[in-house]
């Protein structure tokens, strides 16, 4: 009799999962075509006009852009002003009556997946919902140059606007993708969040919802009747993993076939690379990020910040960094120093000027002009006895900018500038950033393809300049681009150079977002606006 | 003090005892001296060569920063190990002041007491630190040694109320009652130094947990904050390079495992030396 | 005639500490219940923060949904409505899933009691026999390696563990799944004997890991628990009658050792809970700790409040069953 040790009872527990998977689980499989997807946000509630406040997160718009379709798609060039980039998807083309009126006609073969046709009718009903602001907030804000949507007959619908300006088309197709009227009308919009619709959607998209297993997966099956071409890849999972690198675990592990944006640190790009079934694929991203300098005393919001109010203190931070070193030591070369708040997503970057490069001498004249110096000798600098110390918030959930933070802390002790980083809780770090609770803030934003954003953040009312930046410059350059009036490009570039001028922030990084895919699936096409909406043109390699 | 030495010296005797205690003096000598002979454990010399493994200029290797692991190693020691026994200190005198009073007056205010750390007690101390944590504006080492203490004495107070109930019931202190002594002297002269050894049995397994505690909310992000070194936080700073930078995760890991295991390991010797029926 | 008496006495002193015992743990769960509310409200940061994260909401947004889940009211009033809520069986609604708490909760507890049961397991069964047998052998090679070495592994960071684990098994070796709990491609008509093994394999690392670092204190305590009996006069007189070991370890020690051990079984859920914050963030598994993790950051009070009581219950209800179940089964504890 062999001696029994707990080490004998492993092997054997070990082999035995291992024999009984092979036995039953793997015949047991569906043999189709299937790709399985990690990401990190659990999908709750994929409908369109409903994806408001909480529900307004990617894990739900990733979905819902599987199961709704828009009228057009925003093509490859992510232009945004101007009416020829667009993709016709379920209006087959759209004709411009004057500047301030736009007609779509729908494609004929369009079907909702219980194969009602979709019509102009449907349109209509989604967009009275989308654009008012007591069911959807956000959306309705975003619309808010929509001033009316009317059907002509089945196939034909009319938008009209409230003065003419550059993004119009973006602005019907971009933000919303129609429901099926003849199915919710007779539900109270109040009602649609508790209805069986959420849970059982009808849409009109390549793939069709089957169940969704809360805490685990989704799972989506191909639209046989779909009138673009039935999908290639006949089933589409989406794993739910929250924490970065079990997600990276699954695809290294075999458990997943696709993930976007593998984690920095470079030595996880290097894992996967080594990976001979995966392939990288760069896309860019949407995310720029950036040390926000508070204009206004972080106690008192009408005084000026007592150090970060004098603009050559502000430059001297930014000049006295290394941002291309850092980008580099955080994502090789899949990152780039930005030129002013400009994600890899906004088509205006490729008009921008080069950003300004590390320059100390530069850094230390500035702040001995602004009266700081080291009269103490502690290796700080001060002023009327008050040293040079801020403090820099940061949230925890961020493994990118903790790592940044303490690149940027050390450089700037060089120069003499004391940085504390304060790491917070999420809903503690996001409450102090909108209510302007900061000396240095150091935010990561995810823009929309359109630059029309950025007045959001840095034009002098902008509904979230938290940290009071205002220079009247930029506002009137930024106003001029988003009417369209002469060239939108050349002006957004010169209020960018205002902007990097002011230094209102310090610029620090524009990542390439690195897609992890197996090599065994073919035409493989990513929309940066949408990870996987193009999903439908894939076709699955040999089976495994 | 005497009646606490005696189990001392006999937890010395027990071979496991002695190595826990060499150990936790060995780790609390290299955190005291260390750093005078170490690298600056901030200084990130050459950020793009990234991590390279132990050799001989950097017996530990460094981190992703190209910081020195051994020099963060050491250096966080001194923050592991000290705010684990000052929280611990705190603990168990907040456990022990609850628990004597709660057992030696009894009546409502035992009853209010002990409630109050049952229902404390149903809460995961984990989640208690979380919410605290997020109050603070910042969380200097203090304010942390503080909450850490604070969440920390319930069960201590339990047990001492049970030991103050026990020793009542002796004799010695029996007679002392009835002789109109008064409540201080029972209580100083009697009851706390007879609580003394299972007190210190509770204090010296619960640096261990402390130090697992911190380790667990720095690598939330939520304790020790940056740039001062601490072992969770090196944990999360290395968690993404844990396949090609092993290092950089596992020494600062192993210090835990040995430090929390010598404690363990002394504790342990020093249950079985005050309780002889457990040896 | 006295004998009879002094069964009824035993059944109305049973009643009552009964009585008092439930009171007690009623008021336990009222305190934490109180402790956590004041502890949740009074943290800062704005539930309705996440919703902003990359779009910005304007101040009349925020007020509007501050309506919707009552957050404009006053504490003393937010409190009673959830007693009220509580009541009826309805936690709210959650702010960052749109759902009941309710529905939530019963989604993810299941992941973990799976979890959680198949640690106990392990505790209860690999380290009850490991105690035992250090017990037997004390003082010898094999107790002081067992104590090391366990000791060892309770000193070892679980989520740490975690993460060589599924590096070293789920990726390196590739033996088992490195994260999640079944595998989405088994079909859907699968059979029950194929999902249990998908289960099970998922449930082996995550399991492992949390059972590593804690079966030191299993083993410790039935140690020191079967030392006392395997001292007692019953015990040297099977010795001297000549039963060997084996029937004396297993026959008539083991089982008087049992006792003291169910103690720890109330003890085990608050230390399990917090453990699997971590482990189950590691292994992607879709249990309460991720979720009261997620809760936790994104300050959801009604999810947190809802997992958190909960817990609390679990704990409550288990150190309820313990002590109960303890007098039961052994008549000389006194009733007090």
């Amino acid at each position: 009799m062999t001696r029994w040790t707990p080490r004998t009872a492993i092997v054997t527990a070990l082999a035995a999962f291992s024999l009984a998977q092979s036995l039953v689980a793997q015949s047991e499989r569906s043999p189709s075509a299937s790709i399985v997807i990690v990401t990190g946000q659990q999908p709750t509630m994929p409908i369109p006009t409903l994806m408001e406040g909480a529900a307004s997160s990617l894990g739900n718009m990733e979905l819902a852009d599987q199961l709704f379709l828009r009228l057009a798609e925003l093509g490859p060039t992510l232009l945004t002003a101007g009416d020829r980039n667009f993709v016709p998807v379920l209006a087959r083309s759209w004709t411009r009556r004057d500047s301030v009126t736009l007609a779509f006609d729908l494609d004929p073969r369009a079907r909702w997946q219980d194969g009602v046709p979709v019509t102009a009718r449907d349109v209509v009903f989604t967009f009275s919902r989308a654009r008012d602001p007591a069911i959807a907030p956000r959306l309705s804000e975003l619309l808010r140059h929509i001033t009316s949507v009317t059907a002509e007959g089945e196939r034909r619908v009319v938008f009209r606007f409230s003065h003419p300006y550059a993004e119009q088309l973006y602005d019907a197709t971009f933000h919303v993708a129609p429901l099926p009227a003849h199915l919710l009308d007779s539900i109270p919009p109040e009602a649609l969040a508790r209805s069986s619709f959420v849970t059982q959607p009808v849409g009109s998209g390549p793939y069709r919802l089957v169940r969704n297993v809360p805490g685990q997966f989704v799972e989506l099956t191909a639209n046989q009747d779909f009138f673009l071409g039935r999908p290639k890849v006949d089933r589409v999972i989406i794993r739910v993993a929250a924490d970065p690198d079990a997600r990276l675990n699954m695809v290294l592990s075999g458990q997943a076939d696709a993930m976007d944006n593998v984690p920095p640190p470079l030595d996880n790009l290097r894992r996967v690379a080594a990976d001979s079934s995966l392939r990288l694929i760069p896309v860019p991203s949407p995310t720029v990020g950036f040390l926000l300098f508070n204009q206004r005393d972080r106690r008192d919001r009408s005084q000026p910040h007592p150090i970060l109010a004098d603009v050559r203190v502000r430059r001297a931070i930014t000049r006295g960094l290394d941002r291309r070193l850092m980008v580099q030591a955080v994502f090789g070369t899949y990152g780039e120093v930005p030129y002013g708040p400009v994600s890899p997503l906004l088509w205006i970057r490729h008009r921008s000027p080069k950003p300004a490069l590390q320059n100390l001498t530069e850094s230390r004249r500035l702040l001995a002009a602004a009266g700081w110096n080291d009269s103490d000798g502690d290796g700080v600098l001060d002023r009327n006895g008050r040293p040079l110390t801020l403090e820099l918030s940061l949230p925890n959930t961020s493994g990118i900018r903790r790592q940044m933070a303490l690149l940027v802390q050390e450089q700037l002790r060089q120069i003499g500038v004391r940085l504390e980083l304060q790491s917070l809780e999420f809903p503690v770090w996001a409450e102090r950033h909108a209510a302007g609770n900061f000396d240095i803030d150091f935010t990561s934003t995810v823009q929309d393809p359109s630059p029309a954003g950025l007045t959001q953040a840095w034009t002098c009312n902008g509904g979230s300049n938290v940290a009071k930046y205002c220079d009247p410059r930029v506002d009137s350059l930024m106003e001029r681009a988003v009417l369209g009036k002469g060239d939108p490009g050349q002006n957004w570039v010169a209020a960018l150079q205002q902007i990097e001028a002011d230094a209102p922030a310090a610029f620090l990084y524009a990542p390439t977002y690195v897609y992890a895919v197996k090599r065994n699936f073919r035409d493989v096409k990513i929309n940066p606006t949408s990870s996987w909406i193009l999903l439908r043109e894939w076709s699955p390699g040999p089976m495994r | 003090m005497r009646e606490a030495l005696t189990p001392l010296r006999n937890a010395w005797r027990d071979p496991g005892g002695r190595a826990g205690a060499l150990l936790l003096l060995v780790v609390a000598i290299a955190a005291l001296v260390g750093p005078w002979f170490l690298p600056d454990p901030l200084a990130q010399p050459d950020i793009l060569a990234g991590s390279a493994p132990p050799g001989l200029g950097h017996p530990f290797g460094t981190d992703q920063l190209s910081r020195d692991v051994l020099a963060r190693v050491v250096a966080g020691a001194r923050i592991s190990l000290g705010v684990a026994l000052l929280a611990v200190m705190l603990s168990v005198t907040i456990g022990a002041t609850i628990g004597l009073v709660s057992g030696y007056w009894g009546g409502i205010v035992d009853a209010a007491l002990m409630r109050l750390v049952d229902g404390a007690l149903a809460i995961p101390r984990l989640f208690i630190l979380l919410l605290v944590l997020a109050v603070w504006e910042r969380v200097p080492v203090v304010a942390l040694i503080f909450l850490i203490g604070a969440t920390g004495w319930f069960t201590t107070s339990r047990m001492i109320r049970g030991e103050v109930l026990r020793l009542r019931e002796e004799g010695y202190v029996r007679a002392a009652e009835a002789l109109g002594a008064p409540r201080r002297r029972i209580i100083f002269r009697h009851l706390l130094p007879n609580a003394l050894g299972p007190l210190l049995v509770t204090a010296t397994l619960g640096v261990g947990d402390v130090i697992l505690l911190e380790a667990g909310l720095s690598f939330l992000g939520l304790g020790i904050q940056p740039p001062t070194p601490s072992w969770g936080g090196m944990i999360l700073d290395s968690k993404e390079v844990l396949v090609s930078a092993p290092w950089a995760g596992i020494f600062p890991g192993l210090a835990i495992v040995i430090t929390v295991w010598s404690a363990n390991l002394f504790g342990d010797a020093l249950r079985d030396a005050i309780d002889p029926r457990s040896a | 005639m006295d004998s009879v008496a002094r069964v009824v006495t035993r059944a109305d002193e049973v009643s009552g500490w009964l009585l008092r015992r439930t009171l007690q743990a009623l008021i336990t769960f009222a305190v934490a219940m109180a402790l956590l509310f004041v502890l949740m409200r009074a943290a800062p940061g704005d539930p309705l923060s996440r919703l902003s994260e990359d779009r910005p909401l304007s101040p009349r947004d925020v007020a509007v949904l501050r309506a919707r889940y009552g957050l404009d009211q006053p504490i003393g009033r937010q409190f009673a409505s959830f007693l009220r809520g509580l009541v009826r069986g309805d936690l709210g609604t959650s702010i960052e899933y749109g759902r009941p708490v309710t529905a939530l909760l019963a989604e993810r507890l299941p992941a973990t009691l799976l979890l959680g049961g198949s640690v106990l397991l392990l505790n209860f069964t690999v380290g009850l026999w490991l105690g035992v047998r250090q017990a037997v052998r004390r003082g010898k090679r094999e107790d002081r390696w067992l104590t090391t070495v366990s000791l060892a592994g309770y000193a070892m960071p679980s989520f740490w563990l975690g993460l060589v684990l599924a590096w070293l098994v789920g990726i390196k070796w590739r033996l088992l799944p490195a994260a999640g709990m079944q595998d989405p491609l088994l079909s859907f008509d699968a059979s029950a004997a194929a999902r249990t093994v998908d289960v099970a394999r998922h449930l082996l690392l995550p399991a492992l890991t949390l059972s590593i670092v804690s079966i030191a204190a299993t083993m410790r305590y039935q140690r020191s628990a079967m030392l006392e009996v395997l001292r007692l006069p019953y015990i040297v007189t099977a010795r001297a009658k000549g039963l060997s070991q084996r029937d004396v370890t297993w026959r008539h020690a083991w089982r008087n050792a049992l006792f003291p051990v169910i103690t720890l079984f109330g003890l085990w859920l608050p230390i399990l809970v917090s453990g699997s914050v971590f482990v189950e963030a590691v292994f992607a598994w879709p249990g309460l700790g991720s979720l009261a993790a997620a809760a936790v950051g994104g300050r959801d009070y009604p999810l947190l409040m809802g997992a958190s009581l909960l817990v609390a219950a679990l704990v409550v209800a288990g150190t309820f069953i313990t002590d109960v179940a303890y007098a039961v089964l052994d008549p000389r504890v006194r009733l007090a």
